[in-house]
């Protein structure tokens, strides 16, 4: 079995799990990210909320490698900043970009297969990966049983919302240790949306799996988050618990732009 | 559950009747020699030499996304290998395939290196350069290659036992290689490397973030790809027995990337379409006007591609679409009786399936045009189907329609990539 696992089972509070300090990053004269401090415990679901422009997507491409940057990434002690995006693969770090980023041309099961692609080896290890990717499959089809029905369509064919199912499920595939989502409920309905952020804490609570979503619907994100960590113009202007964050209703207010108070009541 | 036995079934019968109609082409492709003239022999022969050689772009181009200009170079390193070792080594004619499949193997991962910084137009550019300036370099390698009189060497010849003619026994031989290049071919898009070329092609920076390795899948992409037209090369040499850097002009790159065009890109069977098109055209274009066989032949690119954009390959799911956009036109009415309402899995329109996805898809933050796209139809049935609008809807359920191309040009219209709400930092 990959290591990730194992390492999931020894200690699930390990405080240093992820560990960002002072992330500069930007694109060419851009500097997008501006000295940025927080860490995600492992096992938990972080989101990562604020206005556009803020850097949220930004963090995460740093995080996966799809920008450079200064500072500091660890993720279990491993530097990740100046890895390209499939070393960090490697290491176990699943990213679904926004937009999704599916492969259009391929049936949904080579889309899922794609996401194994790592996970292969010679002789006995090749069969022993075999068996397991053939078990992951069927684990994710449980996850999102559209897809099953779907396995041997276009992925081009899926709608919106069964297309950012399937980004999750591919890197799932991965056996991530840390699963980073950028924006997933871009342009999908609000009932399909629901469903899928229900199915990524199922997910990080079966799985174990680290999650790092950026979102900006923050209370769909602060739903199923632990943690937020509230960015603006490249800085951190919050951090906590995702519970104490949506108490901060005129916080919320001013840097989410949502009316988070009118919701407790609804 | 029946659904379930009823795709299995379906997929039995599909196997059955795939397996026949391969067993019926194999009994045709086999018996075409004891049929035909000897020249047209030759030209089949012909045929399936270019197959195998357009098969290798077609990995290149149609299912790695890349470009390249220059594989009548490649061809012609396959055929000159062959030429050479014949001529000086007389290693025989079995070495001979060996040798120029690996020789244009690495000459490819070499060339795979520049397809790592250039795409589009200048890949296509420096490989045309490749095919511009291999001829010239073959004629000043006098010694070796020839010079511009050209290698003459032994056809393949028939073994005694067979009692064949030499035009029978070089089709067989080339029959055997075409075929084994083309299954090559199709397991190797099956594989993990060909999952892995095919999403680098359709996504590559989602391709890298799931850990694959862009320049490895591209370079090697370059590699087999040139194999393929190295392989060509050498079938060519054997069958006709003399190469002269004239005959690998860099029209023949241009020619086969036409041909693979007009076949039918990111096909399997496309490469032996756009080869019989490269093989016939230009002979009947010559039949057609004796003083300019050329614009014959670009008249009859054009028209080709006019009317199957896709290439020969996809003609008949593209005949199959039209004829089902005309046909079923009744089909929306019967989605509103209760009975297809009740039970959506045997609905046969695939408008109806894909309708109240899009509907659902596109709920208020989404794309209103998406809904104008989707045909008329789409909406009927989505509005007659309404309470499928739910995501635990059984209308997604339905194996049934998966397959209809019409299918594939509603979901298109849906707005999949749908614009970003606002710019992103």
């Amino acid at each position: 079995m990959s290591e990730p696992t194992t390492d999931r089972a020894e200690s699930a509070e390990q405080r240093d799990f992820l560990q960002v300090t002072d992330l500069h990053a930007g694109y060419g004269q851009a500097r997008v990210l501006q000295g940025l401090d927080f860490w995600v415990a492992r096992g938990e679901v972080c989101a990562i909320l604020g206005p556009n422009g803020a850097g949220k997507t930004t963090t995460l491409r740093a995080l996966c490698g799809m920008v450079r940057g200064r500072g500091s990434i660890t993720l279990n002690g491993t530097q990740l900043l100046g890895r390209s995006p499939e070393q960090a693969a490697r290491l176990g770090v699943a990213h679904v970009p926004e937009g999704r980023g599916t492969f259009n041309e391929l049936s949904v099961e080579e889309n899922l297969r794609v996401g194994a692609h790592l996970r292969t080896g010679v002789g006995r290890r090749r069969r022993a990966e075999r068996a397991a990717v053939a078990a992951d499959l069927e684990r994710i089809y449980g996850y999102f049983p559209k897809l099953r029905q779907r396995s041997r369509q276009a992925a081009g064919s899926l709608s919106g919302g069964e297309q950012q199912m399937l980004a999750i499920g591919r890197a799932l595939m991965l056996r991530p240790s840390l699963l980073l989502l950028d924006e997933p409920s871009l342009g999908l309905a609000p009932l399909v949306t629901r469903e899928l952020f229900e199915i990524v804490r199922a997910v990080n609570e079966e799985e174990r799996t680290t999650v790092v979503v950026v979102e900006q619907n923050a209370q769909l994100a602060l739903d199923i988050a632990h943690r937020a960590h509230v960015l603006e113009a490249g800085r951190l202007v919050l951090s906590g618990p995702a519970a104490q964050i949506r108490e901060d209703g005129q916080v919320a207010e001013v840097y989410l732009g949502v009316s988070v108070s009118a919701r407790k009541t609804g | 559950m029946s659904t379930i036995i009823a795709t299995l079934g379906t997929g039995r019968a599909r196997r059955l009747r795939a397996a026949l109609t391969v067993l019926l082409a194999a009994a045709v492709a086999v018996g075409a020699p004891f049929y035909f003239a000897p020249f047209q022999v030759f030209q089949l022969t012909m045929v399936l030499l270019y197959a195998v050689a357009l098969a290798g772009l077609n990995l290149l181009v149609g299912f790695g996304g890349q470009i390249s200009l220059g594989h009548g170079a490649f061809f012609a390193a396959g055929a000159y290998t062959a030429a050479v070792m014949l001529d000086r080594y007389d290693t025989g004619h079995l070495a001979t395939l060996p040798v120029a499949a690996a020789g244009c193997f690495l000459l490819g991962l070499g060339f795979g290196v520049p397809a790592l910084r250039l795409r589009g137009l200048y890949l296509a550019l420096v490989t045309l350069a490749f095919a511009v300036f291999l001829p010239p370099l073959l004629k000043r390698l006098e010694p070796v290659t020839g010079g511009s009189m050209g290698l003459t060497v032994d056809k393949l010849q028939p073994p005694a036992w067979s009692g064949l003619a030499e035009d029978q026994w070089l089709y067989l031989v080339v029959l055997a290689v075409t075929a084994v290049a083309l299954l090559l071919a199709r397991n190797l898009l099956r594989s993990r490397v060909g999952r892995a070329l095919l999403a680098v092609r359709d996504n590559e920076s989602a391709a890298e973030v799931m850990g694959v390795r862009l320049s490895l899948h591209k370079t090697l992409a370059f590699a087999w790809s040139a194999m393929f037209a190295g392989v060509a090369g050498c079938l060519y040499t054997w069958v006709i027995g003399f190469v002269s850097p004239d005959s690998f002009s860099f029209v023949l790159s241009i020619t086969l990337l036409a041909g693979l065009v007009v076949g039918g890109l990111a096909s399997l069977y496309g490469p032996l379409l756009g080869a019989a098109f490269v093989m016939y055209v230009p002979s009947v274009s010559q039949d057609v006007s004796e003083a300019a066989p050329g614009v014959v032949f670009g008249l009859l690119i054009i028209t080709v591609m006019f009317v199957a954009p896709t290439g020969l390959a996809g003609l008949p799911g593209r005949v199959r679409a039209a004829v089902a956009r005309r046909l079923p036109r009744r089909a929306p009415t019967s989605a509103r009786t209760p009975e297809a309402e009740s039970a959506p899995d045997g609905e046969p329109e695939p408008d109806a399936e894909s309708g109240p996805e899009s509907l659902a898809e596109s709920g208020p933050g989404g794309d209103p045009e998406s809904l104008a796209e989707s045909a008329p139809d789409a909406e009927e049935s989505a509005a007659a189907s309404a309470p499928d609008v739910s995501p635990k809807s059984p209308a997604a359920s339905d194996p049934s329609a998966t397959d209809t191309p019409a299918d594939l040009a509603v979901a298109d219209a849906e707005p999949v990539g749908a614009p970003p709400r606002t710019e992103k930092e």
